[in-house]
């Protein structure tokens, strides 16, 4: 009868429904832009790998490519259905602008990236930026933008992990041992997206979106559109 | 691995035209590409085209089959140090370009790095972490069940399990290091240069960081030296660097002779050791600093090495410091490659010691050797008072 209700135990661990959830937040004044406006979505910052049963993530070089392929098409659909002049860099240097500077561009929005969820969003969020969004790529972006004549960039950084065999299998064990009442379970994979607007007049990041879930598969279009969607779907005026 | 060190020759894993086939490993080689891209880019990179051809040149000696498949990028870093990563991407700090004395010791590291990239060093060492982080994982896990399923502690011996299987994985470090080294030693007696350049290094690097020590009024400890090192201690890489007789007979054997390339090296490092001397002194640790100073001067003072020795002891600032760095000082002005700083330096000195007439000359003089400096105006205001 025990065994049973370990089985069981097991069983609900296992089947935790899957939750996506996302947050955006705006500049104060923003408002989508409209009209006839010219964009650049940059080369999308995509990283699919296995999570080990140890903990650590091992990066894949083939999900990683068919992830991008998917987000790209996904993107491309999305963007044909809005107003406005969409350009989409597929590589590093369909951006245009100085390579140097857009390469700048491309990791010093990673690193905004990361701090924008820890700073404004999670339990270590920052008291000087509960009540403002004052981020900024700075002057460099305003210069892409002088060079190259677009009106906003897009940036968008997305990892995928899926859990090994392994993973899975301590996750099993981990369940097991909830039934003996030590219960510390290890987390599966997990699907992290962060996407930013940039006003390329003043440097400044006008929207953020960031995005976790706890199932979806990138590598798949269907996948990909989900959180191409999710992310990029409604972007909501700021505070007046 | 160990076998292949004792039976004295290790053969590259990595060939001219390997790709890499296994999942985990590509993976790894497309991470390194984003982290290149970042690197090209970077303003931390030293760009003198004399430095990276020369760079390029030594490499091709080492490696005259693969030379072109490993590009080696000089960063602006203090820490003596240098790195390898599995696609053929290595990093050298200016670190180590102030320390090395020579192109053997130069072709050294870059031989050791090499080593990790023909012997895919990354790879294993990937693999290693990965398949003992698991193991532990599960040590963690059934130690929770067992103790929750028995009520006795099973607590303690699954850490100190853990804490074996961690320590292990240090220790497998320590061996690729190992490995790295004989590998570098083996290429660098097949390209010509001294194998004992490998053992002075560390000779060089023990003697810098006792003399910090000293200075500090601290013992000196190896860092290396503990369980939890990632390199073998560095006394033990330079014992056995130097005691690597097969290499040493070898060299001796094939009857070329060795040159260890000190001319080349100075000629190729002559712009940027201004620069590398100065990131030193910066770096707040005046025993290391002279140390470093000292020992390039062996082969003769100039007036770059009497400046910074100069800087070294005004920056240091102990008892007495400011006669010895205005003698440096005045030393440095007298060698005619001394740098308009010198002269600065030295006006400021003079005026310190009350040597007015002298000072003022000093300070003009640089101001004719730098009329654009960042701080010309502030000379002049010292010269109009």
């Amino acid at each position: 009868m025990r065994f049973a209700n370990v089985i069981a135990a097991t069983v609900v661990a296992m089947g935790l429904s899957a939750c996506t959830s996302t947050r955006q937040v705006a500049d104060t004044g923003f408002k989508p832009p409209q009209g006839n406006y010219r964009l650049i979505v940059m080369q999308p910052d995509i990283s699919v790998g296995v999570l080990t049963a140890g903990g650590g993530f091992e990066h894949r070089e083939d999900w990683t490519k068919q992830a991008r392929d998917h987000v790209l098409t996904a993107l491309r659909k999305q963007q044909a259905n809005r107003g406005g002049n969409t350009t989409i860099a597929d590589t590093r240097e369909t951006a245009g602008g100085d390579a140097e500077m857009v390469a700048d561009l491309y990791w010093l929005h990673t690193a905004i990236g990361r701090a924008i969820r820890i700073h404004k969003y999670s339990p270590q969020a920052l008291p000087t930026k509960k009540d403002r969004f004052d981020w900024t790529l700075g002057m460099d972006a305003v210069a892409y933008g002088a060079q190259t004549h677009y009106d906003y960039a897009l940036f968008l950084h997305a990892q995928d992990s899926f859990s090994s065999g392994g993973r899975v299998a301590l996750q099993m064990a981990s369940a097991l041992a909830c039934g003996f009442g030590v219960c510390v379970m290890p987390t599966g994979g997990m699907q992290q997206a962060f996407a930013s607007l940039v006003d390329l007049k003043s440097g400044q990041i006008v929207w953020f979106n960031t995005l976790a879930a706890t199932a979806g598969d990138i590598r798949t279009a269907e996948g990909a559109k989900k959180m191409v969607d999710e992310l990029l779907g409604e972007m909501e005026p700021g505070s007046t | 691995m160990l076998a292949a060190r004792e039976s004295g020759l290790l053969t590259p894993v990595v060939t001219r035209d390997y790709a890499p086939q296994d999942l985990d490993e590509r993976g790894m080689w497309d991470q390194c590409v984003n982290l290149e891209q970042q690197l090209e880019t970077s303003n931390l990179r030293i760009r003198d085209p004399v430095l990276n051809e020369y760079l390029v040149g030594v490499m091709q000696r080492l490696l005259p089959n693969q030379a072109d498949k490993i590009r080696v990028f000089a960063m602006w870093s203090a820490d003596f140090n240098a790195a390898m990563f599995p696609n053929g991407m290595m990093i050298v700090n200016s670190g180590f370009l102030a320390r090395a004395r020579n192109e053997a010791q130069l072709a050294a590291v870059l031989g050791h790095e090499s080593g990790h990239y023909l012997r895919r060093h990354s790879l294993q060492g990937w693999r290693n972490r990965r398949a003992t982080s698991a193991v532990m994982a599960f040590v963690a896990v059934g130690a929770g069940a067992v103790s929750g399923a028995t009520g006795s502690n099973w607590y303690d011996l699954a850490n100190a399990i853990n804490s074996g299987l961690l320590l292990s994985v240090f220790r497998y470090s320590r061996e690729l290091e190992g490995e790295a080294d004989s590998y570098g030693l083996q290429l660098m007696a097949n390209a010509g240069y001294s194998p004992d350049a490998a053992s002075k290094i560390w000779k060089q690097l023990i003697e810098e960081r006792k003399a910090s020590a000293a200075a500090r009024k601290k013992k000196y400890r190896d860092g290396a030296a503990a369980a939890l090192s990632t390199h073998p201690p560095t006394e033990e890489r330079m014992g056995r660097l130097a005691a690597d007789g097969m290499f040493i007979e070898r060299a001796k054997q094939s009857g070329l002779t060795y040159d260890d390339g000190r001319e080349r090296w100075l000629a190729a490092t002559a712009a940027l050791r201004p620069a590398f001397i100065d990131e030193q002194v910066k770096q707040n640790d005046p025993g290391a600093s002279l140390y470093l100073i000292e020992s390039l001067a062996v082969d003769g003072w100039d007036g770059t090495l009497r400046y910074y020795e100069g800087e070294a002891y005004r920056l240091r600032d102990e008892a007495g410091d400011a006669d010895r760095a205005a003698t440096s000082y005045a030393a440095a002005v007298e060698f005619p490659d001394a740098m308009p700083e010198a002269h600065r330096a030295h006006g400021y000195a003079q005026l310190k010691k009350g040597e007015v007439e002298a000072g003022r000359h000093a300070l003009g003089r640089y101001l004719e050797l730098r009329p654009d400096a960042s701080d010309a105006a502030m000379v002049r205001f010292t010269l109009g008072q």
